[in-house]
């Protein structure tokens, strides 16, 4: 092509560069280090470098009680830390055999969908943030802080929740807590109206995401990759629906999937998805066991009360014979009566279990959640004494992340922040 | 350590994926806790998938179930790539997604586990292989490509050797380290590391 005299050579091949992007770097969102070989702007060759977070979270697990090591499952996977904590605690509970009243169930499963909400809302923000747009991050971020403080009224913490325990939580949720979720949960989709309308027709994000970094079903079968990148393939598996697990398969809810399987489908698909969850929350809500917890504290405090009555009758007419008296009509009825007891499934701890020397017996299980990142698994071995044998994670992140050099190759090297922050990777849980 | 098949009845069932009738009556034949030392004197009858691998005539030996219901299978090195063909291609099976490789030190020799899902059936199955005496395994790559980082991980951190994996090399650990970290028998501090001469 002649302009002007100057003659400009299409695909014009360079000398091979290689690039060292990491491990510092503000677009890994965490410390990554990816070895690129450039011809050009374009990626010819790509290795990811990880390992640089490992802090051996499988061997601690080994030399630490079951409970002594929940606190540290929060730093595997801190965006989504419930997940983690269900796959571990759904593993003992399978192989101890507890039982889980239903409340604790639902509590699992709104405290679980609210997580899902506020980490697709951190990857919308910082994914846009990469992309240039700064004012989502902003908006993002505010919601984000309306469901942290929902977490921190009932966990008490707004990250490292550290909240299910064997058999169930560790406290119930406070009084007027469903309320406040309400009011959060009917607001939010008007403000994901509000995003889409700002993001979906842009052109600088359309051009930056659409046809870029696509992905099929037998790519995805490949790498192992699950979740909402497998989803944007037109695979509609959720383990949700699939396996459910808590009382999933009490309620409705769609799974989202799109044909495309490029940046833009999985940014519509994980958009779709927080609106599924809000639905599930809704549901949940109106199905809750036992309602609000005032509520359940002063039918408790009746109840109790009632059995004080009963115990005094019967102190009264044992009292009487004693003495060797009539003992009164009304004590004598009154003493027949059993008090009423509150419902099993309305409790927030099924079975009491000693924590610090906790002893599941023998065993083997793979618990399999879906994470906001795909399928989660805890593998837990116990051999009977207060430490696992064994705890393995498989992080959805570890292999998402391996389909990176596959879908760089042939792509320009700006289009890394978006194919990459596509995938929706944390690093602390590829290297745990 | 042994495997212990669970009665599901004592289970939470709200808790757990609803299993097949199929399997449900078998969880319940099995017969509990049969101790690897005391040398199980009935080996627990293969489930659903054992019976087709049994119908195809490939080896392997069943384990029963794990205490959340998924199907375990033992399978020798040599037949791991035949069995892992058949699991992945079978209509019945279609085992596409490997889920996880994860080693396992069971003290005496290492043991390198497969998760495996379908997509179709919505079913997983627990593919175990022992180690031999120089630690080595079948690598699986040919068969699902996922297990390839799975495996480096497995041969970084329990030092299992994947015969035929095309790059093992560490993943998590620096590439100089020494020893594997998930070993019951690691120790810390290594003095043939440099870092840890004083």
């Amino acid at each position: 092509m002649d302009i002007q005299g100057v003659t400009i050579v299409r695909d014009l091949d360079t000398e091979d560069m290689v690039v060292n992007i990491g491990p510092q770097h503000p677009s890994t969102h965490g410390v990554l280090r990816l070895v690129t070989t450039l011809n050009g702007e374009v990626v010819k060759d790509m290795e990811p470098v990880i390992g640089y977070l490992h802090r051996s979270k499988e061997k601690m697990a080994e030399s630490r009680s079951y409970f002594q090591y929940q606190p540290t499952i929060d730093r595997v996977e801190y965006l989504s830390s419930f997940y983690d904590h269900y796959a571990y605690v759904a593993s003992i509970e399978k192989i101890a055999g507890l039982k889980v009243p239903k409340r604790v169930h639902y509590i699992r499963m709104i405290t679980m969908e609210l997580n899902r909400i506020s980490s697709h809302l951190l990857w919308f923000g910082t994914f846009l943030l990469d992309l240039g747009a700064s004012s989502p991050f902003f908006y993002a971020f505010r919601d984000r802080e309306r469901i942290l403080k929902l977490f921190e009224n009932i966990t008490g913490a707004r990250m490292m929740y550290n909240y299910y325990r064997f058999g169930g939580v560790n406290q119930d949720a406070p009084p007027g807590w469903l309320d406040d979720v309400r009011t959060v949960i009917n607001e939010l989709p008007d403000r994901f109206d509000e995003y889409e309308a700002i993001v979906n027709k842009n052109p600088i994000v359309v051009d930056r995401t659409v046809g870029i970094g696509i992905l099929d079903r037998q790519a995805c079968l490949d790498y192992g990759v699950t979740g909402p990148s497998l989803r944007a393939c037109g695979v509609d598996i959720d383990l949700r629906k699939a396996n459910p697990y808590c009382c999933y398969d009490e309620v409705e809810f769609d799974v989202p999937t799109s044909e495309e399987g490029d940046v833009y489908a999985r940014y519509m698909v994980r958009m779709e998805e927080m609106r599924q969850s809000i639905r599930i929350i809704h549901q949940a809500l109106d199905n809750f066991p036992g309602g609000d917890t005032a509520k359940l504290l002063k039918l408790q405090k009746e109840y109790e009360a009632a059995e004080n009555e009963i115990k005094e009758a019967k102190k009264r007419v044992m009292l009487a014979e004693k003495a060797g008296n009539e003992p009164d009509a009304a004590d004598v009825a009154k003493s027949q009566e059993t008090a009423p007891q509150l419902d099993d499934d309305w409790k927030y701890q099924g079975q009491k279990v000693n924590l610090l020397v906790y002893k599941p017996p023998e065993g083997e299980a793979m618990t399999l959640v879906e994470s906001p990142r795909g399928i989660l698994g805890c593998y837990l071995i116990s051999d009977g004494t207060p430490k696992a044998y064994r705890v393995k994670w498989r992080g959805a992140s570890f292999s998402n992340l391996s389909v990176l050099p596959p879908l760089m190759v042939g792509n320009l090297y700006p289009d890394l922040m978006a194919i990459f922050g596509s995938l929706d990777v944390i690093l602390p849980e590829v290297d745990r | 350590m042994s495997e212990t098949p669970q009665n599901p009845s004592d289970q939470d069932q709200a808790s757990e994926p609803k299993q097949p009738e199929h399997r449900k009556e078998h969880a319940e034949s099995a017969k509990p806790a049969p101790k690897a030392e005391e040398e199980a004197p009935t080996p627990p009858e293969p489930g659903k998938f054992g019976q087709m691998l049994r119908e195809a005539g490939l080896p392997f030996t069943p384990l029963g179930e794990a205490s959340n219901g998924m199907e375990m299978i033992e399978v020798l090195s040599e037949h791991l790539l035949d069995v892992g063909r058949f699991l992945r291609d079978d209509p019945r099976c279609r085992f596409d997604l490997l889920l996880s490789v994860s080693g396992i030190d069971m003290k005496d020799y290492r043991m390198s586990v497969v998760h495996l899902y379908s997509l179709y059936t919505h079913e997983t199955l627990v593919v175990k292989t022992k180690a031999d005496g120089e630690e080595k395994v079948q690598t699986l790559t040919p068969v699902w490509p996922a297990a390839d980082w799975h495996e480096r991980e497995s041969f970084d951190l329990m030092g299992i050797v994947y015969e035929g994996h095309p790059d093992l090399r560490r993943i998590l650990m620096p590439i100089d380290w020494i020893g594997h970290p998930l070993r019951k028998d690691y120790v810390e501090n290594d003095p043939r590391l440099v870092w840890n001469r004083r």
